[in-house]
């Protein structure tokens, strides 16, 4: 890939927009909401139990 | 260790289910880590049966008469003259590596030459950065009869390294060239890693309870790098960049989980083209450079009374094994250093360090597994091929191999001082011995991660927009976010203090 074209594709991306699909919608916020609530978890346990 | 905007490395496994690519030729990087790791560890262990086979290495003390800065490790090997001590490590080493240079099928002859450079400049930034003026704690200023200090302790050998690393990387392209071969940041901070393991173990073995709670604490990073930093990442990358989903994925694992491993493997699950993590990987290592030269000396300055969160927090903001590693290595002689001269704590050497080395290894632990489960998301949902199958054994194939030496070493040193509390001090003094080799190895994967770094020809390539994305949620969202969950798990939990 020569420089120019890289750069070119990056520049195009915001025009060329690959709008979020549901399924990535649901992998980014299930993801996020089970990280917010198994830290919570563990921060309860590490204070109660270590 | 791929330069910028080169192939992906070997170790880098194939894409899931495509027909079986070329096998990689030799060893992998990873296996040839555990390899030498664990050679030095085992000839370490000699002085259990009374052999004391690597007194001989060199190491540095902190010096006024730079006569007197060398000297083997052992008293055993006291009327070795201290540059032949040098000559016998340098040769050793030049030996080992050479072996595994050509089970790697590299071009020996350029890695011996290579290797002289790198192992000559390094060491050298390591005896600079051992001068008392700039080394030597206020406890010792007295004993070395100088006046004033920077307080900065011997590891700063390990900034002046990054910093000719920089110079040779950013303005000698002549230089760099020729060392080319020998420039291999992940083998080197790989090799230390599973060095580091016993060293850790003594510690371990002397503080059971913390260990404990040390290790439970960092699998708790696992949850932070993989569920809040990632997708977040990856909606700001797409929502508010407009990055398409193959730049977006790699990008968000190379900035959340472990920068180059974990941005070629989220690469290869989604079939992205290998420039696509190969750019991210570079950013990686220009991000986790400027890291490592500033947030050491933040974390000092605001955490030295809570240690532990501060090398909590390398481990999870610091972005490559390497740089994530060696910030927990500054930032525990740092903050050591501080808490002694503003307050007389003195904190046992290595719990920092091992804090940052134990959250980036639970975190690479499982770049295999998310690697998986991206690859399942993207065959499965987002871009379904007929008749592919994403297979679990792609999780051993990305699991991060040097770990494993690193566990054992641990384990092994954990297992015999259990077992036999009387062989503890042979087991320190193993481990010392050891160490003199993961400190060399450190202090060469600083020089070879700044001539890596070439931000000139990076920003030729234009990346100024994923720079931007990752300025953005590393200094915006990351470092904080890292601080704050640090901060939930080691707060008040301090480490051992220096026993006399």
């Amino acid at each position: 890939m020569t420089e120019p074209r890289l750069a070119d594709e990056l520049h195009k991306m915001k025009t060329e927009y690959e709008p979020l699909l549901p399924i990535e919608s649901k992998l980014i916020w299930y993801t996020f909401g089970t990280g917010v609530v198994l830290l919570a978890l563990l921060v309860v346990i590490s204070r109660a139990f270590m | 260790m791929p330069t910028l905007l080169e192939a992906p490395p070997e170790s880098a496994p194939p894409a899931p289910h495509i027909a079986p690519a070329q096998p990689a030729p030799g060893i992998s990087e990873d296996w040839l880590a555990l390899c030498i790791g664990l050679f030095v560890f085992v000839l370490s262990l000699g002085l259990l049966f009374g052999k004391d086979i690597l007194g001989w290495a060199v190491t540095a003390s902190v010096w006024t008469n730079p006569a007197k800065a060398l000297a083997p490790a052992s008293k055993s090997y006291s009327s070795l003259p201290p540059l032949a001590s040098l000559a016998a490590t340098y040769v050793f080493m030049l030996v080992v590596l050479s072996v595994g240079a050509k089970l790697l099928h590299a071009d020996l002859k350029r890695f011996a030459s290579g290797f002289t450079v790198v192992f000559a400049l390094s060491y050298l930034c390591w005896f600079l950065g051992s001068w008392a003026y700039i080394a030597a704690t206020p406890d010792k200023r007295q004993a070395l009869k100088i006046p004033w200090s920077l307080n900065l302790t011997n590891e700063s050998g390990f900034i002046i390294a990054l910093l000719a690393g920089l110079v040779v990387g950013n303005f000698l392209p002549g230089v760099s060239r020729f060392l080319k071969e020998a420039i291999r940041p992940e083998l080197y901070i790989k090799t230390a890693i599973v060095i580091l393991g016993g060293f850790l173990g003594i510690a371990a073995l002397e503080q059971r309870a913390l260990a404990t709670s040390v290790m439970f604490r960092g699998a708790c990073a696992i949850i932070e790098a993989y569920l809040i930093y990632w997708p977040i990442v990856y909606f700001v990358s797409r929502r508010y960049f407009g990055f398409s989903r193959e730049w977006a994925a790699p990008l968000a694992s190379g900035i959340s989980i472990c920068g180059v491993s974990a941005a070629i493997a989220t690469g290869s699950a989604i079939k992205a083209r290998p420039v696509v993590p190969i750019m991210v990987s570079s950013l990686v290592v220009i991000f986790a450079v400027v890291e490592l030269l500033f947030l050491p000396f933040v974390a000092q300055h605001f955490l030295y009374q809570q240690p532990l969160v501060a090398g909590a927090w390398m481990g999870l903001a610091v972005k490559t094994d390497g740089a994530a590693v060696a910030s927990g290595a500054i930032t525990d002689s740092l903050i050591r250093a501080k808490a002694l001269a503003t307050s007389g704590v003195a904190y046992q050497a290595g719990w920092i360090m091992g804090v940052s080395t134990t959250v980036k290894v639970f975190i690479d632990i499982f770049i295999g597994v998310w690697a998986f489960i991206l690859a399942w998301v993207w065959a499965a949902k987002i871009e379904p091929r007929g008749g592919e199958k994403v297979r679990a054994r792609q999780i051993w194939q990305r699991f991060p191999k040097f770990i494993l030496g690193y566990v054992v070493t641990f384990l092994l040193v954990l297992a015999i001082g259990a077992a036999a509390p009387r062989l503890v001090p042979k087991i320190k003094a193993s481990m010392g011995q050891a160490n003199v080799f993961r400190a060399i190895f450190f202090v060469m994967t600083f020089f070879a991660i700044g001539v890596l770094s070439n931000f000139r020809k990076l920003w030729q390539e234009g990346i100024a927009k994923l720079a931007a994305v990752y300025v953005l949620c590393l200094f915006g969202y990351i470092i904080w976010v890292g601080l704050l969950i640090s901060w939930l798990f080691f707060h008040g939990v301090l480490p051992p203090l220096v026993k006399g």
